[in-house]
């Protein structure tokens, strides 16, 4: 059975860019060893041979032409995908420089 | 407050020149503003005023409701903050997206609005839609709308609460869990979570992808099936949605002419009626079961083998995709970026100040996935899951040979009290049991009230369907609910 331990939970938390104050941390750790030890239960099962099932339906997934669809600009001519920007530069998304 | 319940009743005191749609969008708006549920975050005052005085001014043009063209004429609804609308601020309820305003409208919405209803607001939910009491909301719980000190469910609660407290006509929801059928069982009402790729999820915020779908609550089943007919069918800019042939529900409701269940199979699984069943909830389920019996319906006794497994098996699915699905929000392309990040000197740092923003039940999901898809892993937990799945959907296909339809509770227990299941996930997660594994089967499943227990607190029946079996479930639940009443 997996241990839940402070350096596991501090691993997956920088996996998921999450970052855990110290209260965090000591309050997730007994709850994800709860939930995961819930979890254990699977490995009862025999599952041998079993196709995983990752789509609930049997149908096929509809197709559609591969075609460039514009999104309308906004009545100044702007893009609206850009507005919602948390920051802009000229016709891109703006971040601190990070390298 | 208004005091038309259903699409029809409202549709005929528009008719009877009682109310026209621009007064009763007030009145709504009005009782909006008084309740102290905390069901809206934010109400699209002036938007649905303009859409209720265009209603308005084709009312006096046409001098009746056009019914035909426009079924859902001037009907004000209350829409999940989880489905986008162009210009109006959408926050699945996270601090994260408290300044999204998207560009575009969801397709469910979209399909809603030009068969004539009117958007009222955006209605809160838990953060992401990951919950079942509506606790986990960076703007508040929800209450009950008749017992203030309970839950609504979730995690469409205020889906629920708003059409019971009369604050809207109908709601949207979605149902990744059960977050549509829970709430509707503990509010009293219908809440119909269709087959996976029934709606489109164009303008859906995703949490878990092979599992969401968009669903209604309402008081009547009539009214869920104008509104599933309404936003069904295949969307091309969802490559999910299925080319299932559109049906008119509604209307093969009110054409119904059966006086019985003569031919009905009904399966009842053993799996669902163990322990932790509340007494009153298990005799109120029997009661409607022995009621359709003596209108000729034939119980048949089955067993879905693998019920036990399916909280784990979701737990581990749903977690997996959400981890996956809100990597998005980053704060580069929209929502809220910290200050804080603006001043990182690295990149993952730069994504950590501004992911600190998400709340705790979806900080612990986002943990449990990625764990769950790391490398040493993967085979045994998601990998694994994904072939319990399979198990899962196996024993519905062999009911469904046997049986037309499943009965069963829709949760264990009638509405908990705030705070009491706050700090312990997994007793929150058990919740779901008896809703859970029609989601991973992707199978259409609904909540019907069919009785109270002594506290005066709702039970819903569940009735699940084969894929793409709405019409018959459909048919089944507006049979008992005509016959037995609402709150037999």
């Amino acid at each position: 059975m997996v241990k839940v331990d402070e350096s596991l939970t501090l691993r997956v938390a920088n996996l998921a860019r999450l970052e855990l104050t110290p209260e965090e941390v000591q309050k997730f750790i007994p709850q994800l060893q709860q939930v995961l030890s819930y979890i254990e239960q699977l490995s009862e099962v025999n599952v041998s041979g079993v196709e995983p099932l990752t789509h609930p339906l049997t149908i096929e997934t509809a197709l559609r032409p591969d075609e460039v669809e514009v999104f309308a600009p906004d009545a100044q001519g702007h893009s609206k995908t850009l507005k919602d920007a948390p920051s802009v530069l000229n016709d891109g998304f703006k971040v601190p420089p990070i390298i | 407050m208004p005091v038309f319940r259903t699409i029809r009743e409202t549709h005929d005191a528009f008719d009877a020149r009682k109310i026209s749609p621009s007064e009763l969008t007030k009145e709504y708006l009005d009782a909006i503003e008084k309740s102290d549920l905390n069901t809206f975050i934010t109400v699209c005052k002036d938007r649905v005023m303009a859409q209720a005085q265009h209603a308005d001014s084709i009312f006096l043009k046409h001098g009746k409701v056009p019914r035909e063209q426009s079924p859902l004429f001037g009907i004000p609804l209350g829409i999940k903050d989880v489905l986008t609308l162009e210009g109006v601020r959408t926050t699945c309820a996270s601090k994260i997206l408290e300044n999204y305003i998207p560009p575009y409208t969801a397709t469910a919405v979209e399909r809603l609005e030009k068969a004539g209803a009117l958007s009222l607001g955006k209605l809160n939910m838990d953060e992401f839609a990951m919950g079942s009491s509506n606790e986990n909301s960076a703007y508040g719980a929800v209450k009950h709308p008749t017992h203030y000190d309970r839950v609504p469910g979730g995690s469409s609660g205020a889906s629920a609460a708003a059409v019971k407290a009369g604050l809207c006509v109908a709601s949207l929801g979605t149902d990744t869990g059960g977050s549509v059928r829970l709430p509707a069982s503990y509010c009293g009402l219908v809440g119909v979570k269709p087959t996976y790729g029934r709606i489109s999820r164009y303008g859906l915020i995703a949490f878990a992808s092979s599992l969401d779908q968009v669903g209604t609550l309402s008081n009547t089943v009539e009214d869920s099936a104008l509104l599933l007919q309404t936003m069904s069918g295949h969307d091309p800019r969802d490559s999910t949605t299925a080319p299932a042939e559109k049906l008119n529900w509604a209307e093969q409701l009110r054409s119904l002419s059966k006086k019985d269940l003569n031919g009905l199979r009904i399966g009842v699984p053993k799996e669902y009626f163990g322990d932790g069943l509340q007494t009153e909830v298990a005799s109120a389920v029997e009661s409607t079961l022995k009621w359709c019996e003596s209108k000729g319906a034939k119980r048949v006794e089955i067993s879905l083998p693998h019920t036990r497994y399916s909280i784990a098996t979701y737990y581990v699915v749903a977690v997996s995709e959400a981890s996956s699905n809100l990597a998005r929000f980053d704060g580069v392309r929209y929502g809220v970026r910290s200050k804080e990040a603006e001043e990182a000197s690295d990149l993952a740092t730069f994504y950590k100040k501004t992911r600190s923003l998400f709340g705790a039940e979806v900080k612990r999901r986002i943990l449990l996935g990625t764990f769950a898809l790391s490398s040493g892993y993967y085979e045994a937990y998601y990998l694994r899951a994904c072939q319990v799945r399979r198990l899962i959907r196996k024993d519905f296909e062999d009911a469904f040979k046997k049986v037309d339809i499943i009965a069963a509770p829709v949760a264990p227990t009638t509405a908990f009290k705030r705070g009491e299941k706050v700090s312990d996930p997994l007793q929150m997660y058990l919740m779901d049991i008896c809703t859970i594994p029609a989601s991973l089967a992707g199978l259409p499943a609904l909540s019907l009230p069919c009785g109270k227990d002594k506290e005066d607190l709702s039970i819903g029946l569940h009735l699940i369907g084969p894929h793409f079996g709405e019409g018959r479930l459909l048919e089944t639940a507006h049979f008992i609910e005509k016959g037995r009443g609402h709150e037999s």
